[in-house]
């Protein structure tokens, strides 16, 4: 047997050939069978339906960014709101710049998580195992995710930069997206580097992070075909030196990133959002064996104390959310300073998206434990007992997080120091939504819509999806009232702490939905 | 004539906890290494990583001298393992799927091979259905059809009998030493102890000491006696 080769096998033309001609066979089977399932009539049938979803969807969206857009460029530099002591003006352009950067970043780490070079199930079993050239087999879906993800990037970033730069022309909106586009091919390149183990680990993302710094300023500079120009021809760079090297990717990888992005996408699309956050979050590398141990060793005074202590170690080992919670608080300070001010209800709005998605990354443990649920039936303890264990963790993060947000937001002169109190109540309702939020029952698509004088809508479904987040923003809404007021009498204090009560109740006694 | 499989000090197992003691084996071409043991002793487990699917914890697996690497072309093309991955291309039928590996592993004449496999196989009445159309152990002979169609110089088989009756059985004992006659090295994992006495040479029984004994003996453990 010849010794040892390269994963790229020997070059050949011939075995290069023979690789695309596998792949070329199973694709073409793969689409003859398909279209020999499917009529006419039925494609025309989909076509329609989806351009259509498409259409309204767009629509809708492109209304409300013109809408959010002409509020923005109309307002007054002394138009209202919630702040009442600027005493820092942060520049427009720095903010937009770091949200940029912040996307940027997701697009990189998500790019990351999910490959970005894969191979699905059947082609794992029976394409990988053959001793040819992989090239073929990866290359032209890992092309074609990239297109898929440039041009997406590129529809997303449109109605930003149109309501973040109002005086930008047209001509300046499309060349801004299109900068940003090339900066996420750019970003999804580092990726696949790293998954080639070109470079090292962390050396890979550090260079990603100074990288993407440098195109996240690219969009907003001043309207020129330069920057993306520049962008583009990096992402042309990167693909070429990574493209051929796609089928050196080792087997383990392959499969890896091929199981989460097919874990992931099937749970996008039943709508699971905690399927999601599992798909995603399954190959973090857990923090043990030392965190909290002495704690936890403590002797137990009874089974309901043995529990807590249970779930407040497992809750500081399971890697709690230290920095995304941070960056949402300092995120939405900063919206909230930005030079020139946000409409009132856009800075409700932040503070309200701020808030979700800091209590919804609470939820890890609530996650996890609602996979077994028969675990938590063999505690001899009342199910609600164990649910209000369950959310004790995240009830007093939020509340702190609150707390702080509330803190920095007395600083700047939008209520008075009650707003405090009232913050560190409502993050009680707002943790204990997290909970509800992780027991609820993946959507059932096979339950029909109910009337309504307004149409056919799918409530069985959009309380599903719904659950958790309800309460999350209700109870938030005795706060946005004590913000909008600009002070807080006791009636909004009081109103938060019946709120939060409530909510906690309901979440405790009520038991989580089966599917 | 050189081993073609060589294990040495290999310990098995997940998240750095072994599952059985170590292994250490050789098995040269033209013979037949049967693995045996209890359910949950860890014996998918050894061959998964004698097939690169797992990391060792520790210890050396060589084929034909070089250290396993699944990714490695060499590794790809002597190599033939079937577990029970239930996986099939949706839209390819029967002979599809042996016509891939044909093709993929420049077998000659691979429509000619196919139809032989498909014949001894019993699936060529089921040749042009699609893996969702076939009973469970129908796609078993079809990953077992996908394993023998292509040349290998160690092939490791993970309980191949299951889902087999018991004509089927004999046939695969049968081709199985018929393999190991061609030059061919096998590993088997199995509970049938009928498969073990028709083929194997030798017999490892995989627990938390790991044995080797004469097959009549391994196959009087899987008996239960």
């Amino acid at each position: 047997m010849p010794g040892p080769e390269l994963l790229t096998v020997d070059g050949s033309t011939a075995d290069r050939n023979l690789a695309a001609e596998i792949v070329r066979f199973t694709r073409s089977t793969t689409r003859r069978y398909k279209r020999s399932r499917i009529s006419l009539s039925e494609r025309f049938v989909d076509a329609y339906s989806w351009g259509l979803g498409i259409a309204v969807s767009l629509t809708i969206a492109a209304s409300f960014v013109l809408a959010l857009r002409n509020e923005i460029a109309d307002r007054s530099s002394a138009g209202s709101s919630i702040i009442g002591e600027q005493w820092f003006a942060l520049p427009e352009s720095v903010l937009w710049t770091t949200v940029t950067y912040a996307f940027l970043l997701i697009v990189a780490n998500l790019a990351r998580k999910l490959g970005p070079v894969t191979v699905g199930g059947p082609e794992s079993t029976w394409w990988l195992s053959l001793p040819i050239d992989r090239r073929p087999m990866v290359l032209p879906p890992f092309l074609r995710k990239v297109v898929l993800t440039s041009a997406g990037l590129a529809i997303v970033f449109l109605p930003f930069s149109m309501v973040t730069a109002v005086d930008r022309t047209p001509i300046g909106h499309l060349l801004a997206s299109v900068t940003f586009a090339a900066a996420g091919v750019i970003a999804v390149a580092l990726a696949a580097f790293q998954q080639l183990g070109m470079v090292r680990p962390r050396l890979g993302r550090a260079m990603t992070m100074v990288v993407l710094l440098a195109c996240a300023v690219l969009p907003a500079l001043p309207e020129s075909p330069w920057p993306a120009a520049l962008a583009g021809a990096t992402a042309v760079v990167l693909l070429v030196l990574a493209g051929p090297r796609t089928g050196e990717v080792r087997s383990e990888e392959l499969i890896r990133g091929g199981a989460v992005a097919g874990h992931a996408g099937a749970s996008l699309f039943m709508m699971d959002s905690n399927e999601v956050l599992r798909a995603l979050g399954a190959g973090r590398k857990t923090v043990d064996g030392g965190r909290a141990a002495g704690f936890f060793a403590r002797p137990a005074g009874g089974p309901l104390r043995a529990l807590i202590r249970a779930d407040v170690v497992a809750f500081l080992r399971l890697n709690p959310p230290l920095l995304s919670s941070l960056l949402w608080l300092v995120a939405c300070v900063a919206m909230l300073l930005v030079e020139g001010g946000l409409p009132e209800f856009a800075q409700l709005g932040i503070i309200v998206i701020a808030g979700c998605a800091t209590a919804s990354g609470m939820g890890g443990v609530a996650r996890k434990a609602a996979l077994v649920p028969e675990l938590d039936a063999l505690l001899p303890l009342h199910p609600a007992l164990v649910r209000s264990s369950r959310a004790l963790m995240p009830c007093l993060a939020m509340a702190v997080w609150m707390a702080a947000l509330s803190g920095l937001l007395v600083l700047l002169g939008a209520s008075d120091p009650a707003l405090i109190a009232v913050g560190a109540l409502a993050g009680i309702g707002m943790g204990t939504g997290s909970l509800r939020s992780a027991t609820k029952a993946a959507p059932d698509w096979s339950a029909p819509p109910v009337d309504t004088p307004f149409g056919p809508v799918p409530r069985a479904q959009l309380g599903s999806l719904m659950r958790g987040l309800d309460v999350t923003i209700l109870a938030m809404v005795p706060l946005l009232v004590g913000l909008y007021l600009g002070y807080t009498p006791w009636a909004v204090g009081m109103v938060q702490a019946l709120f939060s009560a409530g909510i906690v109740m309901v979440a405790v006694l009520s038991r989580p939905k089966r599917a | 004539m050189g081993s073609v499989l060589e294990a040495e000090g290999l310990l098995v197992g997940y998240a750095g906890a072994p599952v059985c003691g170590e292994v250490s084996a050789s098995v040269a071409a033209g013979e037949v290494l049967g693995i045996v043991g209890v359910n949950g002793a860890g014996k998918s487990t050894v061959a998964r990583t004698i097939a690169g699917r797992q990391a060792p914890l520790a210890g050396d697996v060589r084929v034909h001298g070089l250290l396993i690497d699944p990714d490695a072309v060499p590794f790809r093309r002597q190599v033939a393992a079937v577990f029970d991955d239930d996986l099939f291309f949706p839209s390819l039928t029967v002979r599809e799927h042996l016509l891939l590996v044909a093709r993929g592993h420049s077998v000659a004449d691979p429509e000619g091979r196919v139809e032989e496999e498909l014949g001894f196989f019993g699936l060529l009445g089921r040749a042009d259905a699609i893996p969702d159309a076939l009973s469970s152990g129908q796609r078993r002979r079809l990953l077992l059809a996908a394993g023998l169609i292509r040349p290998s110089s160690l092939l490791i088989l993970d309980e191949p009998e299951q889902r087999l009756d018991p004509m089927m059985r004999v046939a695969l004992g049968v081709r199985i030493a018929e393999h190991a006659r061609n030059g061919g090295a096998v590993v088997l994992v199995t509970h049938d102890p009928e498969l073990l006495l028709a083929t194997a040479s030798s017999c490892l029984v995989i627990d938390h000491e790991v044995r080797e004994l004469e097959p009549e003996r391994g196959a009087s453990i899987i008996a239960g006696s």
